[in-house]
């Protein structure tokens, strides 16, 4: 399954804002499911990635401490027509990417 | 005679993977490897330690720490962490001290990257987020203490 990412970005005096959210259950591992009284299984994003024109610019690494359907954003020093990559993992092997033209 | 040598070469590279793969060369010439030590510590400290190799860590008004002074949702408490007056960053992670294990997310930047990170994290109970930033060699530290309403863990 893979992981859907929303960035968004614009930049502002040479300065990228870019705003990314997943769509993702980000499950710790100790949550409890009371029917059954065992945990649901972990199920979060683990690394997450920048790139800017295909350059790994930031990594994130990410534990199940991060809310449910995360939320990034970033600042990069970027020209407008860059080309910005996020790009997803999470600890059972699922992937996302998403792709955007800054304004 | 040519036989032996091609041995030779082989068996020397093949000892250069072992070593990476023992981790006896620098990590960062291995990226994206997730920092399992870190994320199971249970202490701040400890977290602190594994990542950054030390705990001594400096006050820096430079380093500002967003964050609600009360969070009605603990499941969802924004946090920001900008470090863009201070030059160089090379890292900032976000953690809550009285979770079970404290880090919550870890952010490495190069190139054109600005030190700064806004994201949500998960909070059981009332407690502290705190805010470290590698730049220039040195560790900043930045706390502050979020109340929580709802705690975000358990659901």
């Amino acid at each position: 399954m893979s992981i859907k990412i929303r960035v968004r970005g614009k930049v502002r005096g040479g300065v990228a804002e870019i705003k990314a959210l997943m769509k993702h259950p980000m499950e710790s591992g100790r949550r409890m499911n009371k029917k059954t009284g065992k945990p649901y299984p972990a199920k979060y994003i683990d690394v997450v990635e920048v790139l800017l024109n295909g350059t790994k610019v930031i990594e994130g690494e990410w534990s199940g401490a991060v809310s449910a359907n995360p939320y990034m954003a970033v600042k990069v020093k970027a020209n407008k027509g860059d080309e910005v990559v996020i790009k997803a993992h999470d600890n059972t092997g699922a992937t996302g990417e998403a792709k955007l033209k800054l304004k | 005679m040519k036989r032996r040598s091609f041995l030779k070469g082989t068996l020397a590279t093949g000892a250069a993977a072992v070593a990476v793969n023992a981790g006896l060369l620098t990590p960062s010439t291995v990226l994206a490897e997730w920092n399992k030590a870190a994320f199971e510590a249970k202490k701040v400290d400890d977290a602190i330690k594994v990542l950054y190799g030390t705990t001594e860590t400096v006050e820096s008004g430079d380093v500002v720490l967003k964050a609600p002074e009360i969070a009605e949702n603990g499941a969802v408490t924004p946090v920001t962490v900008d470090a863009t007056k201070l030059d160089g960053v090379e890292s900032i992670a976000i953690l809550a001290d009285k979770n079970p294990t404290p880090l919550a997310c870890a952010y490495s930047f190069s190139g054109p990257a600005l030190g700064y990170v806004s994201t949500r994290i998960k909070m059981g109970e009332t407690m502290n987020v705190i805010a470290v930033v590698k730049a220039g060699g040195k560790v900043y530290k930045t706390q502050q203490q979020v109340k929580v309403t709802i705690g975000g863990c358990g659901g």
